[in-house]
């Protein structure tokens, strides 16, 4: 059983997270693409209705590490993680773990737009359906809300019954948005999700996720270093697989524990 | 380094020639199917009448027209493909979804391919030993049965093709909401890879629209309008072989006519397969 208290690790700024304000604590974890050891040691906290931002080079393990915490990478045999990720105290690594419910609590939205081909309303309902028989007033009302809450409402209101498809990449993009919050995910999950965007649509889905942590905890893996002091509370520098630095964005950005860090941010590498 | 003036004059004499190969070649082929189309609509039309579809195959001498053979074939191969589609999709989509790299999936994978490419007639006896000789008689089951046989590799195939085409990410999108894996794919992957679906099941249905040697072991021929399968049925494929064979005028007029309505009812298949494959998802 591993010991390793993150706020121990980081003597920086993680004394901040209150242990009652960690939503979920990652211990420890190593991950495994085959042979290959992806993650190693890595462990951060996350908190409860705050925006970490990962940062990092390319390869560095950012999105392995987001998607373990959904255990998406169970789709794929040969891809394992150990050590423990603490969802409200229960492992969600343990082997008795719904993983539809896991991923039900858990909300993702990915790199590049992934509307279905379905009308705009049918993306919004369809996870809400999976866990809900709600009638269709009640259906209309969490449709719209959560159009609302990802800032699409007033764009779609009126074509609520055209493909989710004919919508331009932005729109798209906070269409999966509303899909994840329709589902009312206690933590969201954001994999590069303005990296396909352009810069309207890009500051629009960070307005979008800075009025969304009010009743989630999100996650977000950026290559965008400004995105990531915009939007985040905290920050987690990785590279290589381990997590180098963690801290208070602002700290970790104003003067960054590590040179590693402070090469990165100021663009001398990666 | 430059090419003297004889080596570049060479090279355009060889361009010259290998591009006149590449055409007449093409025209040759393209002369091949101009001729058959021609022979079949200049002999086909005349006999092409509304009792065509209205009579029976006549006995030599008399009048008549192809009525249960045109509705033998429908009732085959609809029953065909609705067997080979609920079998092709399901093989494809787990070839695709779940089979993988597995030593398994790959056997399954193989054997499809040799039977996308076995010998019809041997599908033929092969459903004439299971479902013909047991119960004494050819029946319109058994010929549907082995229609379905040739069009499930194909559309097993396409199946899995178009399924491996669309993005992990739509695939992990619906997972990601908390959708079992088996749920994405029947609400999501299968709609999104649509287009791709019905082409395969287009070019299925072309391939065995005409189709005579299995149906000669199985469905057979009957003489008379029947809507009952148990029995042998009528088919245009083999009345068009018999009546092609035979020695009387009007029996081999109704033939022509019989293989012009195949070949256009293949050709609109198959443009229509085009259209269909070509329109984005989205619409």
């Amino acid at each position: 059983m591993n010991t390793v208290n993150p706020a121990e690790t980081f003597e920086t700024s993680i004394a901040e997270i209150d242990k009652a304000q960690v939503k979920v604590d990652m211990r420890n974890l190593d991950f495994f693409y085959g042979q290959t050891r992806a993650l190693k040691g890595v462990s951060i906290p996350f908190a409860r209705n705050k925006v970490t931002a990962l940062i990092g080079p390319s390869g560095c393990g950012k999105s392995t590490l987001l998607r373990t915490l959904n255990r998406m990478y169970a789709l794929y045999p040969g891809q394992k993680a150990t050590g423990e990720i603490m969802l409200d105290g229960e492992n969600v690594l343990g082997a008795g773990v719904d993983l539809a419910r896991l991923r039900a609590r858990v909300g993702m939205v990915f790199q590049k737009p992934t509307p279905f081909p379905m009308t705009i309303y049918d993306n919004v309902a369809f996870g809400v359906r999976l866990y809900e028989t709600l009638a269709k007033p009640e259906m209309d009302v969490r449709v719209e809300e959560a159009l609302t809450r990802a800032a699409l409402w007033d764009e779609v209101k009126d074509k609520l019954r055209s493909p989710g498809l004919g919508l331009s990449g932005g729109q798209q993009q906070r269409l999966c948005v509303a899909r994840c919050v329709a589902v009312r995910p206690e933590v969201l999950l954001l994999d590069e999700p303005t990296s396909a965007l352009d810069p309207i649509s890009s500051a629009k889905l960070e307005d979008t996720v800075i009025q969304l942590k009010a009743d989630h905890t999100i996650v977000i893996v950026t290559h965008n270093l400004g995105q990531a002091a915009r939007v985040s509370d905290y920050t987690g520098f990785m590279y290589l697989g381990e997590l180098v630095e963690f801290g208070a964005t602002h700290d970790v950005f104003t003067r960054p524990a590590t040179s590693r860090t402070s090469d990165y941010i100021t663009g001398r590498f990666g | 380094m430059t090419a003297s003036a004889a080596k570049i004059a060479r090279r355009r004499a060889s361009d010259i020639v290998f591009k006149m190969f590449c055409v007449t070649v093409t025209v040759v082929a393209l002369a091949a199917l101009a001729a058959i189309l021609w022979s079949l609509l200049s002999q086909g039309i005349g006999g092409l009448d509304l009792e065509i579809f209205t009579k029976s195959t006549p006995a030599p001498g008399s009048k008549g027209g192809l009525a249960n053979a045109i509705v033998g074939s429908i009732q085959m191969c609809v029953m065909a493909m609705i067997l080979a589609l609920a079998i092709g999709i399901l093989a494809g989509t787990w070839l695709a979804e779940y089979g993988g790299r597995s030593a398994y999936a790959s056997v399954v994978r193989f054997l499809n391919d040799v039977l996308l490419s076995a010998p019809s007639i041997l599908v033929g006896l092969f459903v004439y030993e299971i479902l013909v000789a047991p119960f004494h008689t050819f029946s319109g089951f058994a010929g549907s049965v082995a229609l379905a046989m040739l069009a499930v590799p194909v559309i097993t195939r396409t199946t899995e093709d178009v399924l491996s085409l669309q993005a992990a990410t739509l695939r992990e999108a619906g997972v990601a909401l908390g959708a079992p894996l088996s749920f994405v794919i029947r609400t999501i992957l299968w709609r999104s890879a649509s287009s791709g679906l019905l082409t395969g099941a287009l070019l299925a249905f072309a391939r065995i629209s005409g189709e005579t040697a299995p149906l000669l072991f199985t469905a057979l021929n009957n003489q008379f309008f029947s809507l009952d399968l148990r029995h042998p049925t009528a088919n245009l494929p083999v009345v068009i072989f018999n009546f092609a064979l035979s020695a009387y005028d009007d029996w081999r007029r109704l033939a022509w006519a019989g293989a012009l309505l195949i070949a256009a009812t293949v050709l609109t298949v198959t443009v229509v397969a085009r259209i269909v494959a070509k329109e984005p998802s989205r619409s």
